[in-house]
């Protein structure tokens, strides 16, 4: 382990879970977090190094999110990994003010892509 | 396999009130479980997933298949619904319910919930297409699988309104509340139904849109009520008179 936390916010359970066994095996801890509402209350509890957010999430949408986070100074400067299926539809430039700072693609990502990503935001 | 010019332009030009071309609409609610299939077998390729592993990510592929054939075998249903006649006939609703609970319970097994059925041992005929509500029942179904917490309980209930003359099935999930303004614009959706329902803000709605569709080719309507700690989507048909018949 490298003592490095993800918050991996994905409301496919399985899909969040897969992302999880990646990421353990890339040496992070791993917190799941099914939507937004309990995203928050994770993050209150323990700030992670780094967030992987899903876009279309139950309750909210991942803007309500990254709003809420830039709200304070502390969350802000989180690390943010935008891993969704709309990634053609979203450009890094727009979204680097919401500390996003990579945007993984659902569709076309494979396993290593997401440690990579996460290694290389930190 | 030939399609009219009429099909391309259901399929193309859906009446979804968002302006979504329905077949954007599919494909996008496709993506979720295709992406899914796809990381899981990616997964499987990965030699260190030791037994174990593997027949659980096996069993996930499985179910998140059938998951997504059911939606293009729903979409396909939508679409030729408007060519096609369909039997009306009294169902026994708890019947129907109760092998929806038996079909679905593995895939909420795998999801760590529960699916139970709620209705009087006895419960009122209706009229309905059989194979048109189980899949109006199965979707609602999928729909609160994925909106509630892990190791609660999705329920369906089966209900009379109007003195016996509506019966309604419900299914009730445990997730996230609806906010006030979603629940508003929900409800100003389904009044003028048909058209799109979006289950929660992020779906496009689709399988709603399509139970919608379905109940209407059945004289029924669907709604759905918000509950502090969820939401019940519901489809409202009429009580079989055979009894009263006799």
């Amino acid at each position: 382990m490298n003592g490095k936390s993800v918050l991996i916010i994905e409301d496919d359970k399985w899909l969040a879970e897969q992302h999880a066994r990646v990421l353990s095996k890339a040496g992070y801890k791993t917190i799941i977090a099914l939507h937004a509402i309990s995203a928050i209350q994770l993050i209150d509890d323990d700030l992670p190094d780094v967030i992987v957010l899903d876009v279309l999430l139950t309750g909210s949408t991942a803007f309500a999110l990254l709003h809420e986070l830039q709200s304070y100074g502390d969350t802000g400067v989180i690390p943010i990994i935008l891993c969704t299926s709309l990634a053609s539809d979203l450009s890094l430039d727009k979204l680097k003010d919401y500390g996003v700072k990579k945007i993984i693609d659902k569709t076309t990502m494979i396993p290593s892509d997401l440690a990579a990503a996460v290694k290389g935001v930190l | 396999m030939s399609a009219t010019k009429g099909e391309h332009d259901n399929l193309l030009c859906g009446p979804f009130s968002d302006g979504l071309p329905s077949l954007i609409a599919a494909a996008h609610e496709l993506k979720s479980p295709l992406a899914l299939v796809r990381q899981l077998s990616l997964m499987l390729e990965d030699d260190s997933n030791c037994a174990d592993e593997q027949k659980r990510i096996l069993r996930q592929i499985t179910l998140t298949s059938e998951r997504a054939l059911r939606l293009t075998n729903d979409l396909t249903k939508s679409v030729r619904l408007a060519d096609a006649m369909f039997t009306l006939e009294p169902i026994n609703p708890k019947q129907l319910c109760e092998d929806i609970v038996s079909e679905l319970t593995p895939l909420f097994s795998a999801h760590d919930r529960k699916l139970k059925l709620i209705s009087r041992k006895h419960s009122t005929l209706l009229v309905a297409n059989r194979d048109l509500l189980r899949r109006i029942i199965i979707n609602f179904s999928d729909n609160a699988l994925y909106y509630t917490e892990d190791n609660n309980t999705v329920e369906i209930n089966i209900g009379a309104l109007k003195s016996g003359n509506i019966i309604r099935l419900g299914v009730r999930d445990y997730g996230p509340a609806l906010s006030i303004d979603t629940f508003k614009k929900l409800r100003g959706k389904l009044s003028n139904s048909p058209t799109a329902i979006h289950a929660r803000p992020q779906s496009s709605g689709l399988g709603l849109f399509i139970a919608s569709q379905f109940a209407d080719a059945m004289n029924g309507k669907i709604g759905m009520t918000r509950h502090r700690d969820g939401a019940t989507f519901y489809v409202d048909l009429q009580a079989s008179r055979q009894l009263s018949l006799l």
